[in-house]
Protein backbone atom coordinates (compact mmCIF):
# COMPACT_ATOMS: atom_id res chain seq x y z
CA UNK A 1 0.00 0.00 0.00
CA UNK A 2 1.59 3.34 -1.17
CA UNK A 3 0.68 7.00 0.21
CA UNK A 4 0.55 9.66 -2.82
CA UNK A 5 -1.18 12.14 -0.60
CA UNK A 6 -0.09 12.89 3.35
CA UNK A 7 0.00 15.59 5.93
CA UNK A 8 -0.23 16.16 9.52
CA UNK A 9 -2.81 18.03 11.33
CA UNK A 10 -1.74 21.63 12.23
CA UNK A 11 -4.92 23.66 13.55
CA UNK A 12 -8.59 22.34 14.37
CA UNK A 13 -10.93 25.48 14.08
CA UNK A 14 -13.47 26.03 16.86
CA UNK A 15 -16.42 25.01 14.59
CA UNK A 16 -15.02 21.70 13.25
CA UNK A 17 -17.34 20.00 15.97
CA UNK A 18 -20.52 21.23 13.94
CA UNK A 19 -19.63 19.80 10.81
CA UNK A 20 -18.36 16.48 12.34
CA UNK A 21 -21.85 16.00 14.10
CA UNK A 22 -22.73 15.97 10.13
CA UNK A 23 -20.27 13.89 9.42
CA UNK A 24 -18.05 16.14 7.75
CA UNK A 25 -14.33 16.79 7.93
CA UNK A 26 -13.45 20.24 5.76
CA UNK A 27 -9.34 20.51 5.27
CA UNK A 28 -7.43 23.51 4.18
CA UNK A 29 -4.05 23.71 3.43
CA UNK A 30 -1.60 26.34 4.75
CA UNK A 31 -2.31 29.58 3.31
CA UNK A 32 -6.00 29.57 3.64
CA UNK A 33 -7.60 32.65 5.01
CA UNK A 34 -8.03 33.85 8.54
CA UNK A 35 -12.00 33.62 7.81
CA UNK A 36 -12.16 30.06 6.78
CA UNK A 37 -9.79 28.36 9.67
CA UNK A 38 -12.67 28.45 12.55
CA UNK A 39 -14.48 25.71 10.32
CA UNK A 40 -11.87 23.73 9.39
CA UNK A 41 -8.64 21.68 9.93
CA UNK A 42 -5.56 22.93 8.66
CA UNK A 43 -2.73 20.80 7.67
CA UNK A 44 0.57 21.05 6.80
CA UNK A 45 1.10 18.74 3.71
CA UNK A 46 3.95 16.98 2.99
CA UNK A 47 3.92 14.87 0.23
CA UNK A 48 1.62 15.18 -3.01
CA UNK A 49 1.82 12.79 -6.37
CA UNK A 50 -1.37 11.78 -7.54
CA UNK A 51 -4.73 12.66 -7.52
CA UNK A 52 -7.03 10.63 -5.59
CA UNK A 53 -9.98 8.11 -7.34
CA UNK A 54 -12.97 5.97 -5.89
CA UNK A 55 -11.32 3.01 -4.29
CA UNK A 56 -8.66 4.82 -2.76
CA UNK A 57 -8.69 4.79 0.86
CA UNK A 58 -8.54 8.11 3.44
CA UNK A 59 -6.27 6.90 6.32
CA UNK A 60 -6.83 8.95 9.77
CA UNK A 61 -3.97 8.01 12.47
CA UNK A 62 -4.78 4.14 11.94
CA UNK A 63 -8.90 4.15 10.91
CA UNK A 64 -9.22 3.42 6.67
CA UNK A 65 -11.84 4.31 4.92
CA UNK A 66 -12.37 3.65 1.15
CA UNK A 67 -13.37 6.11 -1.22
CA UNK A 68 -16.71 5.57 -2.31
CA UNK A 69 -17.12 8.74 -4.51
CA UNK A 70 -15.18 11.61 -5.89
CA UNK A 71 -16.97 15.16 -6.98
CA UNK A 72 -15.29 17.24 -10.46
CA UNK A 73 -13.11 19.52 -8.09
CA UNK A 74 -12.40 18.00 -5.45
CA UNK A 75 -9.02 16.98 -6.88
CA UNK A 76 -8.35 20.62 -8.04
CA UNK A 77 -9.08 21.49 -4.53
CA UNK A 78 -6.64 19.04 -2.87
CA UNK A 79 -3.87 19.66 -5.10
CA UNK A 80 -4.21 23.69 -5.36
CA UNK A 81 -5.66 24.97 -1.91
CA UNK A 82 -5.17 21.15 0.63
CA UNK A 83 -8.38 21.48 -0.01
CA UNK A 84 -10.73 18.64 1.12
CA UNK A 85 -14.52 17.80 2.20
CA UNK A 86 -15.04 14.50 3.53
CA UNK A 87 -18.20 13.36 3.89
CA UNK A 88 -19.27 10.13 5.91
CA UNK A 89 -22.31 9.47 3.64
CA UNK A 90 -22.26 6.47 2.05
CA UNK A 91 -23.05 8.18 -1.10
CA UNK A 92 -21.79 6.43 -4.43
CA UNK A 93 -22.70 9.83 -6.61
CA UNK A 94 -21.35 13.12 -4.83
CA UNK A 95 -23.83 15.28 -3.69
CA UNK A 96 -22.21 18.44 -4.52
CA UNK A 97 -18.75 19.27 -7.09
CA UNK A 98 -16.22 19.27 -4.15
CA UNK A 99 -17.44 16.01 -1.87
CA UNK A 100 -15.10 13.25 -1.35
CA UNK A 101 -17.43 10.01 -0.10
CA UNK A 102 -17.07 7.36 1.88
CA UNK A 103 -19.44 5.32 3.96
CA UNK A 104 -21.43 6.32 6.84
CA UNK A 105 -19.19 5.43 9.72
CA UNK A 106 -18.52 7.36 13.19
CA UNK A 107 -15.41 9.62 11.98
CA UNK A 108 -12.36 9.59 14.23
CA UNK A 109 -11.08 11.62 16.53
CA UNK A 110 -9.07 14.81 14.91
CA UNK A 111 -5.96 15.63 17.12
CA UNK A 112 -3.19 18.28 16.24
CA UNK A 113 -0.51 15.81 15.06
CA UNK A 114 -3.09 13.51 13.46
CA UNK A 115 -1.92 12.43 10.30
CA UNK A 116 -3.67 12.21 7.57
CA UNK A 117 -2.96 10.47 4.21
CA UNK A 118 -4.16 8.74 0.82
CA UNK A 119 -3.45 5.76 -0.10
CA UNK A 120 -3.58 2.66 -2.87
CA UNK A 121 -3.69 -0.79 -2.35
CA UNK B 1 -12.00 58.77 -4.48
CA UNK B 2 -11.73 56.61 -7.25
CA UNK B 3 -14.64 56.06 -9.60
CA UNK B 4 -16.45 53.05 -9.36
CA UNK B 5 -19.31 51.73 -11.40
CA UNK B 6 -21.78 48.95 -10.32
CA UNK B 7 -22.00 45.41 -12.45
CA UNK B 8 -25.15 42.96 -12.51
CA UNK B 9 -24.24 39.56 -12.12
CA UNK B 10 -26.30 36.85 -13.40
CA UNK B 11 -26.43 32.88 -12.54
CA UNK B 12 -24.86 30.97 -14.96
CA UNK B 13 -26.02 27.33 -16.49
CA UNK B 14 -27.07 25.28 -13.98
CA UNK B 15 -26.30 28.17 -10.95
CA UNK B 16 -28.35 29.74 -8.31
CA UNK B 17 -29.17 32.74 -6.40
CA UNK B 18 -28.58 36.38 -7.46
CA UNK B 19 -28.45 38.56 -9.85
CA UNK B 20 -26.52 40.48 -7.50
CA UNK B 21 -25.43 44.00 -8.06
CA UNK B 22 -21.74 44.79 -7.06
CA UNK B 23 -20.73 48.38 -6.32
CA UNK B 24 -17.10 48.94 -4.62
CA UNK B 25 -15.88 51.64 -2.15
CA UNK B 26 -13.59 53.71 -0.72
CA UNK B 27 -14.31 51.78 2.42
CA UNK B 28 -15.21 48.09 0.78
CA UNK B 29 -12.76 48.07 -2.80
CA UNK B 30 -11.63 44.81 -2.46
CA UNK B 31 -13.00 42.29 -5.12
CA UNK B 32 -11.56 39.47 -2.71
CA UNK B 33 -10.65 36.13 -4.73
CA UNK B 34 -10.97 32.93 -2.72
CA UNK B 35 -10.12 30.81 -5.17
CA UNK B 36 -6.77 28.13 -6.31
CA UNK B 37 -3.84 29.49 -8.17
CA UNK B 38 -4.14 33.44 -7.76
CA UNK B 39 -6.80 36.40 -9.08
CA UNK B 40 -9.63 34.10 -10.94
CA UNK B 41 -10.45 35.62 -14.37
CA UNK B 42 -13.88 36.47 -12.94
CA UNK B 43 -12.53 38.28 -10.10
CA UNK B 44 -10.26 39.95 -12.54
CA UNK B 45 -13.03 41.28 -14.70
CA UNK B 46 -15.54 42.11 -11.95
CA UNK B 47 -12.21 44.46 -10.33
CA UNK B 48 -12.11 45.39 -14.16
CA UNK B 49 -15.37 46.81 -14.73
CA UNK B 50 -15.81 47.84 -11.47
CA UNK B 51 -12.66 49.93 -10.81
CA UNK B 52 -12.42 47.46 -7.71
CA UNK B 53 -8.99 46.54 -6.15
CA UNK B 54 -8.51 42.44 -7.03
CA UNK B 55 -7.10 40.76 -4.08
CA UNK B 56 -6.08 37.15 -3.70
CA UNK B 57 -7.11 35.83 -0.25
CA UNK B 58 -5.13 32.92 0.14
CA UNK B 59 -2.01 35.43 -0.10
CA UNK B 60 -3.30 37.65 2.22
CA UNK B 61 -5.96 38.29 4.75
CA UNK B 62 -8.25 41.65 4.51
CA UNK B 63 -10.68 42.36 6.85
CA UNK B 64 -14.82 41.45 6.02
CA UNK B 65 -15.84 45.08 5.86
CA UNK B 66 -13.40 45.77 3.71
CA UNK B 67 -14.67 43.09 0.88
CA UNK B 68 -17.19 44.72 -2.00
CA UNK B 69 -17.43 40.43 -2.99
CA UNK B 70 -15.67 37.47 -1.91
CA UNK B 71 -15.21 35.38 -5.13
CA UNK B 72 -14.81 31.68 -4.68
CA UNK B 73 -14.48 28.07 -6.71
CA UNK B 74 -15.81 25.97 -3.70
CA UNK B 75 -17.55 22.73 -4.48
CA UNK B 76 -20.35 23.88 -2.30
CA UNK B 77 -19.80 23.15 1.21
CA UNK B 78 -17.25 25.88 3.26
CA UNK B 79 -16.37 28.64 1.67
CA UNK B 80 -20.02 29.43 0.01
CA UNK B 81 -21.18 29.68 3.57
CA UNK B 82 -18.57 31.84 4.99
CA UNK B 83 -18.57 34.96 3.14
CA UNK B 84 -22.49 34.69 2.91
CA UNK B 85 -22.32 34.09 6.91
CA UNK B 86 -20.84 37.55 7.05
CA UNK B 87 -23.30 39.27 4.98
CA UNK B 88 -20.51 39.57 2.10
CA UNK B 89 -22.13 39.55 -1.45
CA UNK B 90 -20.63 35.78 -2.92
CA UNK B 91 -20.07 35.08 -6.50
CA UNK B 92 -19.07 31.06 -6.56
CA UNK B 93 -17.96 30.08 -10.31
CA UNK B 94 -19.10 26.08 -9.74
CA UNK B 95 -22.94 25.99 -10.12
CA UNK B 96 -23.50 25.28 -6.77
CA UNK B 97 -26.49 25.27 -4.48
CA UNK B 98 -26.89 26.47 -0.78
CA UNK B 99 -26.09 23.00 1.66
CA UNK B 100 -23.91 22.09 4.35
CA UNK B 101 -23.68 23.28 7.96
CA UNK B 102 -24.01 26.86 6.62
CA UNK B 103 -26.78 26.72 4.26
CA UNK B 104 -28.85 29.06 6.57
CA UNK B 105 -26.91 31.96 5.98
CA UNK B 106 -27.21 31.67 2.17
CA UNK B 107 -29.83 33.64 0.86
CA UNK B 108 -30.13 34.89 -3.25
CA UNK B 109 -29.63 38.51 -2.22
CA UNK B 110 -25.84 37.23 -0.92
CA UNK B 111 -25.09 34.36 -3.42
CA UNK B 112 -24.74 34.08 -7.18
CA UNK B 113 -23.19 30.83 -8.85
CA UNK B 114 -22.14 29.02 -11.50
CA UNK B 115 -20.98 32.64 -12.72
CA UNK B 116 -19.02 32.93 -16.57
CA UNK B 117 -17.67 35.74 -17.58
CA UNK B 118 -20.76 36.26 -19.83
CA UNK B 119 -22.90 36.72 -16.87
CA UNK B 120 -21.06 40.11 -15.48
CA UNK B 121 -22.32 43.26 -17.20
CA UNK B 122 -21.91 46.81 -16.44
CA UNK B 123 -24.89 48.96 -15.36
CA UNK B 124 -25.57 51.69 -17.27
Amino acid sequence: MTAHYKSTVTEIGELVPAFIAEGMLVFFGEGAPEELRDFCIMHEVSHKQDQLVVGDYVVIDSYEFEILAVGDVANENLMNLGHLNLKANGNTQPDLPGDVCIAEVELPEIRIGTSFSITRR
Amino acid sequence: MADYKAVHIEKGPGGWGGPLTILPTDDAPLIYSVTGGGIHPIAARIAELTGGEAFDGFKSSAPFEKIAVAVIDCGGTARIGVYPMKKVKTVDIHATSPAGPLAMFITEELLVSGVKLDNIKPVD
